[in-house]
């Protein structure tokens, strides 16, 4: 993963990164040098520590503030909501025209459309658009293809038993 | 013996019920039998042809409400997405469809049968496919575990159940027992799913992901980003009223996951085709 990301960089791409947001600790949590259980502990930050966060490799965040930098568990981290609502900008809500709050000017014009909870309970069917979505499913090897290209391999992994 | 049940069930009935419980006269008690035997005898299973045209109803009622986003490379790329992750599950056969609704709301939405749907304003959110594959295979366990049918044998009335599960009903779209079933279907998704069904999608989702190949906390991300959002803001409005709180699917999560998934930790989450896909060609 080091190495991925490594490479990322390489090419210019940028690996799961949130700029600019902040979090807290929400329970004790040990910093630890590199994102392993087993890596060095650098020291532990007591619950409500504030930190900038900076990327996530699977369930560990990498996070700084002025007199540390490190990784923490991923879920010992509460993310502070801040004025764009999200962990920095990922452009994506300008690319799809999402506005950062309230509803865009599209859905209040056409008024009756929406998911919200009157809108779904009153909602017409549309069978039509259901068709024309039809044309965008992908059979078993076209989905296989692509995750070979993307490098995925499947795993033997069992449901969680959970505790109901 | 049996007599003295009898008696004590209609004293029993008598006090519940002092004054209706006697008063026969104004009911067919013949009919009111009948009625009673057809429910109890009704068939309500319903097959899997009959799940897909009900789940059709459904989907058509999502796309009524939300029109599918005009972006035929980023339908595909979620369909290729999803795809694949249902080929990692005990239901790879039904007709998976996803598509992503041109909508600022963050939610996500399934029907039965394999209907998949994400919102714009979700996907926004998002910043690798596996956090995309988080959601997707939290969707999926529900049509996997028929959730929503569930809901709707609870909530629709059982004669329309048994009218679908006996081939009653005609799918042309216009058998008005259709209509009313499917009307009662959507109305599940205003009402939200029973709590414990949104765990187990959780707990189902991370593990469907990682049979995928993906990095398996791409879910509890995205559930920990949504937790940063405003809970006043309308577009989480009907998110958060129809799944537990997020504090709380996180730390389950976090219980529930710990040590698990230690092999898979180093799976990618490709954030950098996620980005590609949706053509945002981030930095």
């Amino acid at each position: 993963m080091r190495n991925i990301i490594a490479l990322c960089l390489l090419l210019g791409f940028a690996p799961t990164v949130w700029a600019g947001g902040y979090a807290y600790t929400i329970r004790p949590t040990e910093l630890k040098t590199k994102p392993y259980t087993d890596a060095k502990t650098l020291t532990s930050l007591p619950p409500r520590t504030r930190v900038e966060v900076l990327t996530r490799q699977a369930s560990w965040t990498q996070v700084k503030s002025a007199s540390f930098s490190g990784w923490v568990k991923m879920l010992n981290l509460k993310l502070e909501s801040n004025v764009q609502n999200k962990r920095g900008d990922n452009g994506l809500r300008a690319l799809f025209n999402v506005a950062s709050t309230g509803r865009s000017s599209s859905t209040v014009t056409t008024g009756i459309r929406g998911l919200s909870e009157e809108q779904l309970k009153n909602a017409t069917p549309n069978p039509q658009a259901l068709q024309d979505a039809k044309r965008y499913a992908v059979s078993r090897e076209a989905a296989r293809r692509y995750a070979e290209e993307g490098k995925l391999h499947a795993q033997s992994v069992d449901y969680l038993q959970g505790g109901q | 013996m049996k007599t003295n049940q009898i008696i004590i069930l209609l004293g029993v009935l008598g006090t519940t019920f002092p004054a209706a419980a006697f008063d026969f006269g104004k009911i067919d008690l013949n009919k009111a039998i009948e009625t009673v035997k057809k429910v109890q005898k009704a068939n309500t299973d319903i097959n899997e042809p009959q799940e897909i045209t009900l789940g059709q109803g459904i989907a058509g009622s999502l796309l009524g409400a939300a029109p599918l986003l005009d972006n035929p490379p980023v339908q595909e790329y979620v369909n290729r997405v999803g795809r694949w992750l249902t080929l990692q599950t005990e239901r790879p056969d039904l007709p998976w469809q996803f598509g992503v609704l041109d909508d600022n709301d963050v939610n996500a939405f399934s029907a039965p049968g394999g209907y998949v749907f994400i919102t714009k304003g979700l996907l926004a959110q998002m910043n690798s496919e596996a956090e995309l594959a988080g959601v997707l295979a939290h969707e999926i366990s529900h049509v996997l575990r028929k959730h929503h049918l569930q809901a709707i044998k609870k909530s629709a009335r059982t004669e329309l159940l048994a009218d679908l599960a006996n081939d009653a009903i005609k799918n042309n779209g216009k058998d008005p027992r259709l209509t009313k079933l499917v009307s009662a279907g959507t109305e599940v998704y205003a009402r939200g799913l029973d709590k414990k069904d949104e765990f187990e999608a959780d707990r189902m989702g991370v593990v469907i992901a990682a049979r995928g190949g993906y990095d398996p906390y791409g879910l509890p991300a995205v559930l920990q980003t949504l937790e940063s959002l405003n809970p006043s803001d309308s577009s989480v409005a009907l998110m958060f009223k129809t799944h537990p709180a997020l504090a709380d699917r996180l730390s389950v999560l976090d219980q529930e996951m710990s040590g698990q998934f230690t092999m898979e930790e180093n799976q990618p989450d490709l954030a950098p085709r996620f980005f590609q896909a949706l053509g945002a060609g981030k930095k």
